[in-house]
């Protein structure tokens, strides 16, 4: 007889998946998939397609789990519930030898044997996959192998199904890991009206594939899966900014997050025990009465336990925000240096099962925001030919030569301006003026100029109510979000003050979530000092303000000598400091210099940077710097970035 | 603890204020009874037998709470007496639920339950003896779980620390599979905070956990009332804490909040 296999991705009718059950229980094996119990969707054994959740569908929420029903016929309308495909891989408990001592002092011990079920797992989705993948390089990838675990592996078939639509704690797109199925599988279907569209992944796939009553999928069946699965994509709003996450978080060991996240992590370890990709276990005795003969099991543990890092002397993680930094950095940091990957496959489960809703998305966001995204705001006018007008408020002077404009923009868009980022000023008849921000306040936004040339002279000559042109805001600002938990050091040389001034604005704004702060700032005269009138109120708001100047003058009760003189005398949490400086090169450099032999690593010294700027994004060339245009890739750098180029300088 | 190689650990099992639940946990291991009393000589036991022992105990099970002034003299000389002083149950641990009268007035209820008030003598409050004597293990629950006593006598032989774990009943509840009461929206529950032991009994049956093993290691009780209320209500909320393991110190400001429950029914006469 000869039988005409269909060309792959072919076509199942949904009557026909009774078949593939059959197929999949043939040899005595046992199918495992999704089935409604206890007002949720779980896996357990399949028997017939009738106890797979037709018309059910999942609403899923942090901290919340229901189901309802659609009335329609479809069976896979719903993302993954509380048990993961673990549970048949690496059971909860799991027998690993018996032990027993003679009346002689004889000692013997019994290995159990792995003697995995044989069974299929039908309904397998993407993140699930990644997850058993995940498993597969924890237990069984490097010397040591989990001979149970493994057995256990080999002996299952994963029929893949891929979602068609996600739940609100869902975020596999932002991992990478769904909602496409991209391997790992036997059989992959995709639930389109009346069926499904089916694929194999593996020898044996090809061969159930073959034996199943399969007809080619028309190209309109095709599109329906593929966008089923791109529909299933677009449903996920929030997700996991992987880039850089390993170091983000590893450089936050110290965020006041932990604490507050403490306040209501139950350390229950509920998040450990749906999670598909947590491995912890202890080992159970059981005894007889006489202590002959004892069974060590196997059973799931967790890192949230009180016993877990608990030793003679003590207990290494005793508070719940020790447990929860362990876990979370365990997962999206550690778990790249010790297994290639991420632990988190975006499932969602540890959000869903959370009995206090708490959200990983949310907690990586506040406690390691993606680098760069905070320091910059959208940029309202950027070519080089658009201008925003923006309307004088008044002019302040500073100091002689000195003045601070507030200017009320016609595009609010331009106050989203983050701190350090500047903007490109344009006054008719002058060229333009690349000009930090010196605060947004009150619909304004401040910059603060000197009259070194005529344009400059000019600009702070202007009169209330005329106007002016603005393109911006633009370039890296200022990384905030790495301070937080931080002891925080701003140094400021001149004029070099302006662009921190809305840093400490923001720093004051949220002081509580930072360490001790110092601003030491250096000016040639104390006439030359900006500002000099906010100092007091910055010191009343929590900030350490240290002055020196080069040259005093008679009235000068101050230090004198170089910027680098306040930080010698110093005492702070080096390892754990923040810098962030801003002034003439030589003095950046000098104090870059003192500042990592106080043991502040140079990925956390930051220094804005100046330049000849034409454009401001990058196009005209003059601002160039190594690899970077100091304008759009800065101006504000991390000393790691940048320090091996600093051969130039005024 | 040191014990004789030649001879049985003398075991006594007294009662103080309690309802001989727990006791009978011991009687309900039935087939291990016989091997446990040839390995143990069960001195005092009255729930099996009249016998009474005056001690010493190699090892002394403590049931029930301390509710009038003899027990909390009988609790000091049993104390003396015992090498080992084990504590069963949520009367001996957590002052059971009679300590609900701790938020209310105890002449007020003594003459609302007795035709005699006087003739009875009634501390005010019932207290958990770990509040009167030191006490060297807990045995947790309402009743108390067989395997763990089991493992609880079998640890004293072998001459090992038994394992007791204090972790939140939630892992022996997702260890078996069951879905998540709580998050499922079947029913308030307190597994999150309780010490386990019951196997997640409640739950099992989609019933929330009453927390009648009481709180676990560092129990977040703060976070999980506040997550209930807002579901439920602050007083319903207050009232889960409210039961057999009340006046444990971590659930004693919820508890007392939607305590006296029964103030109503206590002033009602006698009889009625």
């Amino acid at each position: 007889m000869v039988t005409t296999v269909a060309a792959r991705p072919g076509f199942l009718r949904r009557d026909d998946l009774e078949r593939l059950i059959a197929l999949l229980q043939e040899g005595g094996r046992t199918v495992v998939g999704p089935t409604v119990r206890d007002g949720a969707i779980v896996y357990d054994e399949i028997r017939e397609v009738a106890d797979l959740p037709a018309g059910w569908t999942d609403d899923q929420a942090p901290g919340r789990y229901r189901i309802s029903q659609t009335g329609s016929d479809r069976l896979f309308d719903y993302t993954v519930g509380p048990t993961s495909w673990k549970r048949f891989t690496f059971p909860p408990r799991v027998p690993l030898l018996t032990a027993g001592r003679s009346t002689a002092g004889n000692a013997a011990f019994d290995s159990a044997r792995p003697d995995p079920p044989r069974l299929a797992f039908l309904g397998v989705r993407a993140c699930e996959i990644a997850g058993l993948l995940v498993q597969d390089r924890v237990l069984s990838g490097g010397p040591f192998v989990d001979e149970d675990y493994r057995a256990r592996r080999e002996a299952a078939v994963v029929v893949a199904v891929q979602c068609t639509c996600s739940g609100k704690t869902c975020f596999c797109a932002s991992m990478g890991t769904g909602p496409g199925v991209s391997g790992g599988h036997d059989l992959v279907l995709t639930e389109i009206d009346g069926g499904f569209v089916v694929d194999s992944g593996s020898p044996l796939g090809a061969q159930l594939f073959s034996r199943l009553p399969i007809t080619a999928a028309t190209p309109e069946q095709l599109a329906s899966a593929v966008g089923g699965v791109a529909e299933a994509r677009t449903q996920q709003t929030s997700g996991v900014a992987l880039d850089g996450i390993r170091d983000r978080l590893m450089d936050q060991l110290d965020s006041p997050r932990w604490a507050e996240v403490a306040d209501r992590c139950l350390s229950c370890a509920n998040c450990t025990m749906v999670c598909p990709t947590c491995f912890c276990t202890s080992v159970t005795l059981a005894s007889d009465l006489d202590g002959r003969s004892t069974d060590l099991d196997r059973q799931w543990d967790s890192c949230f336990t009180g016993n877990f890092a608990k030793v003679a002397g003590g207990n290494f993680r005793s508070r719940r925000q020790d447990r929860y930094r362990q876990w979370l950095t365990h997962k999206f940091a550690t778990w790249f240096d010790q297994f290639g990957s991420a632990g988190c496959v975006g499932c969602g489960r540890c959000i869903t099962w959370c009995p206090v809703g708490i959200d990983v998305r949310e907690e990586l966001a506040v406690i390691a925001p993606p680098y760069g995204e905070n320091a910059q705001a959208a940029v309202v006018a950027g070519s080089p030919g658009v201008y925003v007008t923006a309307t004088v408020r008044s002019v302040t002077p500073e100091t002689a030569d000195t003045s601070t404009l507030q200017l009320e923009p016609t595009d609010s868009g331009l106050l989203a301006a983050r701190p350090g980022q500047f903007v490109m000023v344009e006054q008719p008849g002058f060229p333009p003026l690349p000009i930090s921000i010196s605060r947004v306040a009150d619909g304004a936004l401040w910059l603060t100029i000197r009259a070194a040339g005529p344009a400059t002279t000019a600009v702070i000559a202007l009169r209330p109510g005329t106007q002016l042109g603005l393109r911006g805001p633009l370039g890296r600002g200022w990384p905030v979000e790495r301070a937080p938990g931080r002891d925080v050091v701003v140094v400021a040389g001149g004029i070099g003050l302006a662009p921190v001034r809305p840093l400490i604005d923001a720093l004051l704004r949220d002081r509580s979530r930072f360490g001790s702060l110092l601003l030491a700032y250096g000016a040639r005269t104390p006439a030359d000092r900006l500002y000099t009138g906010e100092l007091d109120r910055w010191r009343a708001a929590g900030l350490e303000v240290q002055e020196i100047v080069d040259r005093a003058g008679e009235e000068w009760l101050g230090s004198v000598g170089v910027v680098t003189n306040l930080l010698d005398q110093r005492e702070w949490r080096s390892r754990e400091g923040i810098a962030f400086i801003c002034g003439p090169e030589r003095m950046m450099r000098a104090t870059v210099s003192t500042l990592r032999e106080r043991g502040i690593p140079r990925r956390r010294i930051f220094l804005s940077m100046e330049r000849h700027m034409e454009c401001g994004i990058g196009l005209c060339g003059h601002c160039q710097m190594g690899p970077y245009f100091i304008c759009k890739d800065g101006p504000v750098f991390a000393v790691s970035e940048i320090s091996d180029l600093m051969r130039e300088g005024i | 603890m040191t014990i004789d190689a030649g001879r049985r650990p003398r075991v006594g099992v007294v009662k103080l204020a309690s309802c001989d639940g727990c006791q009978l946990t011991l009687l309900d291991l039935e087939d291990q009874l016989l091997p446990i009393t040839e390995r143990f000589e069960l001195v005092e036991f009255p729930e099996a037998t009249s016998r009474r022992s005056e001690g010493p105990y190699d090892v002394l099970l403590v049931e029930g709470a301390i509710s009038t002034p003899e027990q909390a003299e009988e609790i000091v000389h049993l104390r003396a007496r015992a090498g080992l002083l084990v504590t069963i149950g949520a009367c001996a641990t957590a002052g059971g639920i009679q300590a609900l009268r701790n938020w209310a007035d105890e002449p007020t209820w003594r003459a609302s339950v007795y035709p005699n008030p006087d003739d009875i003598s009634s501390l005010a409050t019932a207290t958990p003896v770990s509040e009167h004597v030191h006490v060297d293990a807990e045995l947790r629950g309402c009743p108390i779980a067989p395997d763990q006593l089991l493992e609880l006598l079998t640890a004293l032989r072998v001459g090992r620390r038994p394992q007791l774990p204090d972790e939140a009943v939630c892992l022996e509840c997702k260890r078996a599979g069951n879905v998540c009461v709580l998050v499922a929206g079947n029913a308030p529950c307190l597994g999150p905070l309780t010490h386990t032991g019951c196997g997640a009994l409640c739950p099992a049956y989609l019933r929330g956990c009453y927390a009648c093993f009481g709180p676990r290691e560092q129990p977040n009780v703060d976070s999980l009332h506040r997550w209930i209320a807002t579901d439920h209500s602050d007083e319903e909320a207050d009232r889960l804490f409210a039961g057999f393991t009340a006046w444990a110190p971590p659930f004693q400001a919820p508890a007392g909040r939607a305590l006296p429950i029964a103030d109503a029914h206590a002033k009602e006469p006698d009889g009625a």
